[in-house]
């Protein structure tokens, strides 16, 4: 592959420009969540117990099948890839609508926990502990908003006429899909098990 | 992609992560919920089920990142993009452990 003649690729890498700006995002998106976990950080330790009591009030049980959610919708995706590089188009279909009912199933839930919040009145200024517990769930939950976006369009547009068939691109939507799963996977014990 | 496997060996690593996945979010419940310390450990109990806590969450990320995300079959220079910063927020997040000590 004379990668270093392809305006597609980056010319001493070989990696497919997309790809590439997807990584640098990611990385950059790294140091956007970091900045909310070291506040958390610095806050818990310093306030244990309106930590611990925080904690208490949350739904361990529902965050868990979110936990879920987002593993299946995971695997999913990482299917769905796999099955569009091979040209199969109606599995493609089949994994990418599963994953895309994972992120509704995960919405809802998501949904579910905030209202009995509010209905319980805890709000963000409650304490610092729900402040960090908004700010941080929101943000992923935009995150996840941010994804069912492109998941959808290219969902929809494989039942075109035309079809969709750059699995390349859904690669990179798949990179930036399993970042959303990865800051789960801290969200998830750092808010609702630790304590 | 996946550096000449076939696709049923793709899906198959990505079965093998899945199960592993979940199986870790499994015990990590099992761990911070049903798993209780004796309360002589006063802090240090919390401080266990914050450590084992993260060594989960950092070993599904690992997980995730080489498999899922194609670390382990693409082109190695991406490697530097991601490496790095999970390490380090693999490091950072271990600063939940640190409690106790004089308090002013």
């Amino acid at each position: 592959m004379s990668s270093a003649l392809s305006l597609a690729h980056e010319p001493v890498t070989g990696i497919r420009h997309g790809k590439l700006g997807m990584w640098i995002f990611l990385a950059s998106e790294v140091m956007f969540f970091s900045g909310f976990f070291t506040a958390f950080i610095i806050l818990r330790n310093t306030n244990l117990p309106v930590f611990a009591h925080g904690a208490s009030e949350l739904n361990w049980q529902l965050a868990a099948l979110n936990t879920v959610n987002l593993i299946v919708s995971s695997l999913t995706m990482a299917m769905a890839i796999l099955s569009l590089e091979h040209g199969n188009k109606s599995r493609f279909q089949l994994y990418m609508g599963i994953t895309f009912l994972c992120a509704c199933g995960f919405l809802v839930i998501k949904y579910i926990e905030y209202t009995t919040k509010f209905s319980h009145g805890i709000y963000p200024g409650t304490s610092s502990f729900f402040g960090l517990y908004f700010t941080m769930t929101g943000f992923h939950a935009m995150h996840v908003i941010g994804g069912m976006i492109p998941i959808g369009w290219m969902l929809a547009k494989s039942f075109t006429k035309r079809g969709y068939s750059d699995w390349e691109r859904v690669e990179i939507l798949g990179l930036y899909w399993h970042f959303v799963d990865l800051v789960w996977i801290f969200l998830f014990p750092v808010l609702y098990l630790i304590f | 992609m996946g550096a000449g496997l076939s696709a049923e060996e793709m899906q198959k690593s990505y079965l093998k992560i899945f199960g592993a996945l979940m199986v870790f979010t499994l015990l990590t419940i099992i761990a911070a919920k049903f798993v209780h310390f004796p309360e002589s450990w006063g802090g240090l109990s919390t401080t266990l089920h914050v450590t084992i806590g993260l060594i989960i969450a950092v070993a599904k990320a690992w997980m995730v990142v080489y498999v899922f995300m194609h670390i382990k079959f693409d082109n190695p220079y991406i490697r530097v993009f991601i490496y790095i910063p999970l390490f380090l927020f693999s490091v950072l997040v271990f600063a939940l452990t640190v409690l106790g000590g004089p308090t002013l």
